[in-house]
């Protein structure tokens, strides 16, 4: 990190925004120089890390259950970025978070890398129709129907997605062996049916997951996924 | 890639959440002293981590770090909202604004776990003015009136206090 000199009366002043303890006046003040000047927003960064140290002492409190699922159902409507790198960056911090400290976070991480999902139960035929709502960080994108009787899917897009020339948008479902196996290219427009041939739709159950990924025009070239992921969602019972 | 993407950050954030909400609930119920409001700041606080991901810098602070004092910032901006005064106006204006700096933290790793220490080796009851103002919340103001001291008085206590425990880390 290059050092950015400060004065003592701005260091001080960075001490006491991160604090807690200014008001008025002085609160603008610090706030509109931790906005402009780089030596005040270091110093105040430093600051922060002195104190936050005060925190590893408060106990912890298990939160009521519940909370969880109105958090994941926030986050459907938050987070205006939706490029691929932003997702990367999150991904590396939710790895960096779990990955931390103790033993069983360690375990989770593991999980998350290989990415087990829960096995189907052995012998269920699965005859209901599912439903998955494939999305991105900013919310659902596409909205799959699947019909087991018949072995069609039927997509209807929010909005037309078209893929540029030289590109295309391809379809994929990921049963619970993580292996993705690919359900060809998606034409342009806002609604598509397709009918899935018999090996394959025995990979549409609970747990599995629909994406589509960017690939060279024609589809990948290898019969895996090659490009960033566009979208995703879980199969669920409808 | 796609088996890393494809849904990948969602589980991973909820591992997350089973992994940290029980220390970020409990920094929430510290500062804001009642579990409805601590409630509504926890979901805040995913919420906020989830759009702001891309602010964290690894190589500055570890996450546990950086959520910590995101869940402090976000109650103690809670508390503010809270305290409807005559002053309300003024008091709105002083509810933190959503600045990238609030997102930059800088750990060293010489100063960890010396912090109590330092604290403790305040004088003029410093250390204790700290820990409730960071912990709380309080204000110069607010503090003086608790302390029944002059407000001049807690700022020299305070102001003095954070330039010994500077020293006092970095020693």
């Amino acid at each position: 990190m290059t050092d950015h000199p400060i004065s003592e009366a701005h260091d001080q002043l960075a001490a006491e925004l991160a604090l807690g303890v200014l008001n008025g006046a002085e609160l603008r003040e610090a706030r509109s120089l931790a906005r402009t000047e780089p030596a005040f927003r270091q110093a105040l960064a430093r600051w922060s890390g002195r104190l936050a140290p005060m925190l590893d002492d408060v106990p912890p409190v298990d939160p009521p259950h519940g909370l969880w699922r109105s958090i994941a159902g926030r986050l459907g409507d938050e987070a205006p970025a939706s490029n691929v790198i932003v997702l990367k960056q999150r991904v590396n911090l939710w790895r960096t978070a779990t990955a931390a400290a103790t033993a069983m976070a360690a375990a989770l991480a593991l999980v998350l890398v290989t990415r087990v999902p829960p096995q189907p139960p052995v012998a269920s035929p699965s005859p209901a129709p599912m439903v998955a709502m494939l999305g991105d960080s900013s919310g659902a994108k596409l909205v799959a129907n699947w019909s087991p009787e018949a072995r069609t899917l039927v997509i209807a897009a929010s909005a037309d997605m078209p893929a540029d020339r030289g590109h295309a948008h391809e379809l994929w479902v990921i049963p619970a062996d993580g292996k993705p196996r690919s359900l060809g290219t998606m034409p342009s427009g806002k609604h598509m049916m397709m009918r899935v041939p018999e090996p394959l739709s025995a990979a549409f159950r609970n747990g599995a997951t629909l994406a589509v990924s960017l690939e060279p025009a024609g589809g990948s070239p290898t019969g895996s996924p090659t490009g960033p992921v566009l979208v995703s969602g879980a199969l669920e019972s409808a | 890639m796609l088996r890393e993407m494809a849904g990948g950050d969602r589980n991973a954030l909820s591992a997350l959440y089973q992994r940290t909400s029980a220390k970020l609930y409990g920094i929430c119920l510290r500062v804001l002293g009642n579990e409805s409001d601590a409630q509504d700041v926890l979901q805040e606080v995913y919420v906020t981590a989830w759009s702001k991901a891309e602010q964290f810098d690894p190589g500055k602070a570890s996450p546990i770090t950086w959520l910590a004092v995101l869940a402090r910032n976000k109650a103690i901006d809670q508390l503010r909202r809270r305290k409807v005064t005559p002053d309300g106006l003024e008091a709105a204006t002083e509810v933190a604004d959503d600045a990238p700096s609030a997102y930059e933290i800088a750990e060293s790793r010489q100063e960890s776990g010396r912090l109590a220490g330092c604290l403790d080796e305040l004088e003029d009851r410093a250390g204790a003015m700290i820990r409730r103002a960071f912990l709380e919340g309080a204000s110069y103001p607010e503090l003086a009136v608790r302390e029944g001291v002059p407000l001049g008085t807690m700022k020299s206590w305070i102001r003095r206090g954070l330039q010994r425990l500077k020293g006092c880390l970095e020693r």
